[in-house]
């Protein structure tokens, strides 16, 4: 049979941002893929190095427009580590918060997403009707929907009273009957089974080798969670549960992420609940000495890394981001590997790609 | 002179071409708003396909280089005529243009020449997306056909006739042939559906992985005149459908037969509608395996029962 060769990207409707694919494919499989990356590379690193750490923060959260905060989060816990600042608890809780509606709405975003690409148009549109619930909570919280600027280094800059409180919790509730009826979908569909099931399937021994972190790597059995295993903010607080699957899938992952929203919900609840009296924020220096942070969080898609490094001045020597997307594309010409072409696009929503996140 | 200025309006107004375009964009219509509402949205405004239509008339004409340019303009246009063509046998509201014993035959290859030249379209416009696009519909066509030409020959079989007229009038002396045959309407209903590329089985237009199929490479009047032709398509279906399946304007009840027949119509349109928004489309291979292993078997049980309820 003869081979063609397919591109996919740098512009392509299956993806939301710029990667590309060369696909060979014999008939409808695909027998050889070659990825290339790079296309919005920004030089964010070097930026960095021109701007003090203040000015960081609001550079930081642009890095990804979808998990903004996971980004100011780790970056802010880094510079504080540097200058060894006490954080009040309320700071902490409200960071915790927003970190965990972020990563609802980044799930939901996703989930959107794939159904698309197995051509579900129904759960597309539903799954991003109801992440504005969440989008207009964290408008509430801190005034922008993407972009919140809560994070400042020494604390957080916004505050919730009894009034918002109850409000969130309300839409909360209608948030999770609505994950909870995705949840059924996933489950039952049979249509949305038969193009998940066995797709995009990665063993557990190879996510050890490629250091695969994140849902993609819980769903194929791997147990990890930063959140669990080294807490951070508030986290040590809270009482949840660690999603994981044995699939390996894109059928898999698709329900540690729903699960894992689910979880989310809770723990908000619970962050509402036990919401510590308290200041928001500790005067931080602007001059930080010499010295040098790892600082890692569990962003939406998995362990996100930050290293800082300070010289004395008001500005890092360096700062250097490893993001979870890095991780998982390196399994890709693996997933893609004997795949059908159709099977492309939910393949590579599967692993929930940030390109801007891995490129900056 | 009077036969032939009505035929002319038979063939241009009505049922011919104005009121089969006046339909097209109807159902066009309420099928956007009816998905656009079961999934949460709320849907385009009633003049939004005519504007699109017009909006791709006057669009710039252009295709790549090395496609076949005389191709490329004929195959809309071979479409379109043969939907029309097919329509002329297929009775609205019990009024058929033309009739004749074995017009169904005719009607179904008439309905199948636009997948040839969907498939024709997307071999010879050079896009690997079109080409692609082109062999998953030559890949359907064989998966939903058979299935889809074995629904029809049930009922032929039992009201004895070949013609869709005559199908339709032999149920307003009996029952409809949905009550006798269940299997054989679900399975034209579910070849319909693959006949029309519509969600669940829209494979080989699917957006997310080859753009739009075929069709990718098509643009300005070309693009509008394929698109009104699948409409159309759409149109014929379903009038197809309930004339045989449905029982076509009769119902039995004192009520005009025009709005027996609009009643059904809507009521096969929504659940083509209904059907698009509960499933995830499938893949080529799994579409090939359910044509081939439930959807043909049950096909041939279906004949076999009628012929043995003939024969008793």
């Amino acid at each position: 049979m003869s081979r063609i060769t397919i591109p996919i990207g740098p512009q392509h409707p299956a993806l939301k941002e710029p990667l590309s694919f060369l696909l060979t494919v014999e008939g409808e499989r695909i027998v050889e893929s070659a990825l290339r990356i790079g296309y919005v590379h920004r030089g964010l690193e070097r930026i960095f190095q021109n701007r003090s750490y203040v000015q960081n923060v609001h550079v930081v959260e642009r890095i990804c427009g979808i998990c903004s905060h996971a980004h100011t989060t780790t970056y802010c816990q880094g510079v504080e580590a540097l200058l060894g600042l006490h954080i009040p608890p309320r700071a902490l809780y409200l960071r915790t918060l927003l970190c965990e509606l972020e990563r609802i709405h980044s799930h939901l975003l996703w989930l959107g997403v794939l159904a698309e690409h197995v051509g579900f148009t129904t759960i597309f549109m539903y799954a991003w009707r109801d992440r504005e619930i969440v989008l207009d909570i964290m408008e509430k919280l801190s005034g922008g929907r993407v972009a919140h600027a809560v994070n400042v280094i020494g604390g957080v800059r916004i505050d919730v009273d009894q009034e918002q409180v109850r409000l969130i919790l309300a839409r909360l509730d209608e948030l999770e009957r609505q994950i909870e009826s995705f949840l059924g979908v996933i489950q039952h569909e049979r249509t949305f089974r038969a193009r998940t099931r066995a797709v995009g399937y990665l063993s557990i021994e190879q996510v050890r080798s490629h250091c695969v972190v994140g849902p993609v790597a819980r769903a194929s059995g791997v147990d990890i969670d930063l959140r669990r295993d080294a807490p951070y903010a508030a986290y040590g607080q809270l009482d949840f549960r660690v999603i994981t699957a044995e699939e390996g899938d894109v059928w898999a992952r698709t329900m540690v992420r729903a699960l894992e929203t689910i979880e989310s919900v809770c723990m908000c609840r619970q962050l509402l609940a036990g919401l510590p009296d308290g200041p928001l924020a500790v005067r931080a220096p602007r001059r930080v000495p010499p010295s040098e942070a790892v600082s890692r969080c569990e962003a939406p898609r998995g362990e996100l890394i930050y290293y800082i490094r300070s010289d004395g001045s008001d500005r890092p020597a360096r700062v250097k981001v490893r993001t979870p997307t890095l991780t998982t594309l390196a399994t890709l010409p693996d997933q893609l590997r004997g795949v059908n072409t159709a099977d492309v696009p939910t393949v590579l929503s599967g692993v929930d790609l940030c390109i801007a996140c891995a490129d900056r | 002179m009077g036969d032939f200025s009505s035929a002319l309006f038979a063939l241009l107004i009505f049922p011919g071409f104005g009121f089969l375009c006046a339909c097209a964009l109807a159902f066009q219509w309420i099928d956007r708003w009816v998905t656009a509402r079961l999934q949460g949205r709320i849907g385009p405004p009633w003049f939004q396909p005519l504007a699109d239509f017009v909006k791709l008339m006057a669009k710039e004409d252009v295709l790549p280089i090395g496609a076949h340019e005389q191709a490329c303009a004929a195959l809309p246009m071979v479409s379109l005529a043969a939907v029309l063509t097919a329509a002329l046998y297929v009775p609205v509201g019990g009024l058929a243009t033309s009739a004749f014993e074995g017009d169904l035959i005719v009607v179904l290859f008439l309905l199948s020449i636009p997948a040839l030249a969907y498939f024709l379209a997307g071999w010879l416009s050079v896009s690997v997306f079109s080409v692609v696009g082109g062999s998953r519909a030559l890949l359907q066509y064989f998966a939903y056909e058979v299935p889809f030409l074995m629904a029809f020959a049930g009922p032929a079989m039992l009201s004895g006739s070949w013609s869709i007229s005559r199908i339709a009038t032999q149920q307003s002396q009996a029952v409809g042939m949905v009550l006798v045959q269940p299997v054989g309407f679900l399975l034209a209903f579910v070849g319909l559906i693959g006949k029309l590329k519509r969600s669940p089985f829209d494979i080989p237009k699917a957006k997310s992985e080859i753009g739009a199929g075929p069709l990718t490479e098509f643009s300005g009047r070309k693009l509008a005149l394929w698109h009104l032709s699948l409409h159309i398509k759409t149109v014929v279906g379903i009038f197809l459908l309930v004339d045989v399946f449905l029982s076509g304007s009769f119902t039995g009840l004192a009520v005009p037969t025009a709005l027996a027949f609009g009643v059904k119509v809507l009521f096969t349109l929504l659940a083509l509608s209904v059907a698009g928004v509960l499933y995830a489309r499938l893949r080529i291979d799994q579409l090939a395996s359910l044509g081939w292993k439930v959807l043909a078997p049950l096909a041939l049980a279906q004949m076999l029962a009628v012929i043995w309820i003939g024969a008793g």
